[in-house]
């Protein structure tokens, strides 16, 4: 009986485990693109835009698959967002928003091998194999037909997307630039940074190069022996290293280009990470070591206990990008707004060089040319995700994506500037962002530049635009602003000279090329030996530099120079 | 009654026995519940373990995702040259089979004995203090035990406070234990030790409840104190276990852990950190290689079968227990 028992049991769990097996299945194959057609019955309720291009009328309401390859949002529908369900409105178009979970080649790696994509995908770090894999479509006569506004915006650049991948547009990168350049009042990118009291205590002096900046938190620090400062901290966690290998090239006067310095006349491309740059900025850090101003974690910390420490008030100073320490420093900085006090804590950025002349940390206009959103061969219905990307594209839908809707997020005064008022910026935290879609309208999509200028002068970027720049600052902001004659962070900084190739990272390599694994050879040996010749003995320095010297002379760096200066040139010949 | 039908059947002319395929259905037929329960498992095993292998032709192709199965270029052995010609593959091999010792002696010798000496121990309140301690870290996953760790030997950690306090360093001097490269070992060893000891003493301990108390009593009539007790009963007693295990364990000599080293690793001590897998991971998964990472992947089975049946074929040769 007992054995009966058991065995109906097994045969229990055997069919419970079969079903569950083909429900998994079913599952995988809906996700695809087969329900996309889900509700066609409700075609009246979706009116044509009243600028609608040539098009056909009322459209059914369709729901499209759409992939991010960046972690860290929601899963939506975008119709669950007061700006989504407006373009739903016009379009009829829903899409259905899935991000990464987990590791981005994998993901993408099991759609290959299946050979089933969302209909819609950012494929981000991973666009070489899908191309390579042919899974976006080709876009040239689907813009034809329904895209004025796609050849409006993208029009300029047309000719270099083809000339990147094989005379065909495959998918849209982000971020085009519209009308006059309006430059970032934040530094969201490259800075020296420093603890705002230190300058306070200093009376507020002009810090230009790294000698004066290093003296500046020697000093600070040897003036407050008790409180157990840490002079400078650097970022160096997994492929965040690049926040202690870049220094050299913004220190000699170089906007980020990655591993190359681009000589704007000759378009030389060097590599600085074997140059004596790079030794100055080394022996610059193994002094401070020497000194016991240096945190010697910052070689084994992962990210977030470095961003800990930033908010520690113990750091004095480092280099890093604005968008690694924004969470850092809006801890800082929400603090501030509580407490005067506290604002002392927050950082500063300063435009440090080696020799103080002209400094070139902010961006340039750029054209990160290989990231973008495109339509894979999976899509049904291709033309509808064009015509609503196309509508996205208008005018009108850049500032209900990016100021929302007049009166409720935005007023317009009598001389047509946009602004904010105080509530509006108070009721715009995130959970408001995300319900009402600017999070998800943010980046990701076809769009204007961030620094984009709309046709009647008002900024594309809320953030960007004077009037409410100004509405966010704190009195501590405002204070070491005016101590240093500037209205904004940004005005601290040189303008950026024109370079159409910005950012030179972004030119595509394939996958396993020369190029490519002299980059990871080059990456293995700076993780190795940076962290010994900081942390070496000073007397030390030059022989392990002399090492170092040795096993990077390894690598093609010629090779690699050369066929950055190739693809630069021909990024500028199509550009003029 | 008995006795009748064993005479019965001692002079019936004896049935020819079943031979071969017949033998075997016909045990099939008698043992059909035990099958029937082992189908479920032998399923997953064949779909899990044996359809995958299937995968390894693409060790010999120059694997593009995209293309079907027909339209791959084979190229023979060339992955597995270039595999055996990169020094990061021969210094990640290297690295393997040091932790993997370290980890066996370790674990075998401390886990042992725990073992022993918690037996020992005959106020029961106290001993299951010490069992649930020491198992506790076991359920503390690696990520946040590599927190701990960090945190411990950082410069501002215990470790080098405690030794500032002992006055062993000056203040200044703190190490950096994860940064000296050969350093990596030890310090893998001891964290492995701190998480697995507790855990790895249960079974030995379910081991020694088997032994016959009755030889305790006859060895301390005879006079045999607490040590040799240890060492003529309890030792021989859990020796099939411990051959068993260790059998087990050479086979998976070539899996030293992907999460500690990964976790724990940094630039400094790459050269003693980098595993097969870690490897495996960062030339080949990350750059697309997949023949690459499979070649490694092959490598590395291959060689834990030759183990596995050296191991086995060496406790046989003992006149030991063994795995099959």
């Amino acid at each position: 009986m007992a054995k009966k028992l058991l065995v109906a049991g097994m045969a229990a769990v055997m069919a419970m485990s079969a079903v569950a097996c083909s429900n998994g299945n079913n599952n995988g194959s809906n996700a695809s693109p087969s329900d996309a057609g889900a509700s066609p019955s409700a075609s009246e309720s979706a009116p044509a835009s009243e600028s609608a291009p040539a098009s056909e009328a009322p459209k059914d309401k369709v729901t499209f698959t759409f992939f991010n390859g960046v972690a860290g949002e929601k899963d939506l529908n975008t119709n669950e967002t007061t700006i989504g369900k407006l373009l739903e409105d016009q379009t009829g178009v829903n899409f259905k928003i899935e991000h990464l979970v987990g590791d981005l080649n994998t993901k993408v790696g099991t759609m290959i091998a299946s050979n089933t994509y969302p209909d819609v995908m950012i494929p981000d770090a991973a666009i070489e194999e899908v191309l390579k894999a042919g899974a976006f479509i080709p876009l040239d006569d689907l813009i034809e037909q329904y895209g004025p506004n796609i050849k409006r915006v993208y029009g300029p650049y047309f000719e270099r997307m083809r000339a990147d991948y094989g005379g065909k547009i495959y998918f849209l990168p982000f971020g085009p630039q519209v009308g006059d350049y309006m430059p970032d009042p934040n530094i969201n990118q490259g800075a020296f940074w420093v603890q705002r009291r230190v300058l306070k205590e200093a009376g507020y002096p002009q810090i230009k190069t790294l000698d004066e900046y290093v003296k500046l938190v020697e000093d600070f620090v040897a003036k407050h022996p008790d409180e157990d400062l840490t002079g400078m901290v650097s970022l160096t966690h997994d492929w965040r290293f690049f926040a202690t290998s870049n220094p050299p090239m913004h220190l000699a006067g170089f906007p980020n280009d990655g591993n190359v310095m681009v000589d704007v006349n000759t378009l030389d491309a060097k590599t600085y990470a074997g140059s004596d740059e790079t030794k100055r900025w080394l022996k610059t850090l193994n002094d401070l070591n020497a000194k016991g101003l240096f945190d010697k974690s910052s070689f084994v910390d992962n990210y977030d206990q470095y961003i800990a420490k930033l908010t520690s008030h113990k750091v004095v100073g480092f280099f890093d990008y604005g968008w690694q320490i924004g969470n850092a420093q809006n801890v800082l900085k929400d603090a501030a707004r509580k407490d005067q006090t506290q604002d002392d804590f927050v950082y500063f950025p300063l435009p440090v060089t080696f020799d103080g002349t002209k400094d070139q940390y902010l961006d340039p206009p750029g054209w990160t040319s290989n990231r973008g959103a495109g339509i894979t061969k999976s899509a049904k219905d291709p033309a509808r995700i064009i015509q609503y990307w196309d509508n996205l594209l208008k005018e009108e839908n850049q500032v209900l994506k990016s100021w929302g809707i007049k009166g409720e997020t935005y007023e317009v005064d009598d001389k047509g500037r946009f602004y904010r008022t105080a509530e509006q910026i108070a009721k715009l935290d995130d959970a408001f962002n995300e319900k009402f879609g600017f999070k998800t309208y943010d980046w990701d999509w076809p769009q204007y530049g961030t620094s984009s200028t709309l046709s009647d002068g008002n900024a594309l970027a809320p953030g960007y635009q004077p009037e409410v720049f100004q509405m966010s600052l704190t009195e501590g902001d405002k204070t070491i602003l005016e101590k240093y004659g500037v209205k904004t962070y940004a005005e601290m900084f040189d303008t950026p000279e024109d370079r159409p190739w910005f950012p030179a990272w972004s030119i595509p390599k394939e996958q396993g090329s020369p190029q490519q694994i002299w980059e990871t050879k080059k990456d293995d040996l700076t993780k190795k030996y940076f962290p010994k010749l900081v942390l070496a003995k000073p007397a030390e320095f030059e022989g392990i530099w002399a090492e170092y010297q040795k096993e990077f002379g390894k690598l093609d760096t010629a090779g690699y120079e050369t066929w950055y200066k190739e693809q630069i040139q021909k990024v500028v010949e199509v550009a003029k | 009654m008995e006795k009748n039908t064993a005479l019965a059947a001692s002079t019936m002319t004896p049935k020819p026995q079943p031979t071969g395929l017949r033998l075997f259905l016909k045990r099939l037929v008698q043992q059909r519940m035990l099958v029937l329960m082992s189908v479920p498992f032998v399923v997953w095993l064949f779909i899990f373990k044996y359809v995958p292998v299937w995968g390894w032709t693409i060790a010999f192709q120059d694997y593009q995702p995209a293309l079907p199965f027909k339209d791959q270029k084979w190229v023979g052995f060339h992955h597995f040259d270039a595999l055996f010609s990169e020094d990061r593959f021969l210094i990640a091999l290297r690295n393997t089979l040091a932790m993997s010792g370290i980890n066996l002696v370790l674990g075998f010798v401390t886990a042992i004995t725990l073992a022993l000496l918690l037996n020992e121990v005959r106020k029961v309140a106290f001993k299951r203090v010490v069992q649930t301690v020491s198992y506790l870290p076991h359920f503390i996953s690696w990520v946040v035990a590599a927190g701990i760790i960090q945190t411990t030997l950082a410069p501002d950690g215990i470790i080098n406070e405690l030794l500032k306090w002992f006055g062993a360093i000056d203040k200044g001097q703190e190490y950096l234990f994860l940064g000296k490269a050969e350093w990596f070992w030890g310090i893998f060893g001891a964290s492995s030790v701190w998480k697995d000891v507790g855990w790895n003493t249960i079974v030995y301990l379910a081991a020694i409840t088997s032994i016959d108390p009755a030889q305790y009593e006859a060895a301390e009539m005879d006079g045999a104190g607490r040590l040799r007790r240890m060492w003529y009963i309890t030792l021989p007693g859990i020796r099939p276990v411990i051959i068993v295990l260790l059998i087990m364990n050479i086979g998976y000599l070539l899996e030293s852990g992907f999460e500690p080293q990964y976790l724990l690793g940094n630039g400094m001590n790459v050269d003693y950190s980098e595993n097969i897998d870690i490897f495996v991971l960062k030339y080949g998964l990350q750059q697309f290689n997949f023949p690459l990472a499979t070649a490694a992947g092959m490598f590395k089975t291959v060689v834990s079968f030759v183990l596995l049946f050296s191991a086995n074929h060496l406790a046989k040769r003992m006149g030991q227990d063994r795995l099959f």
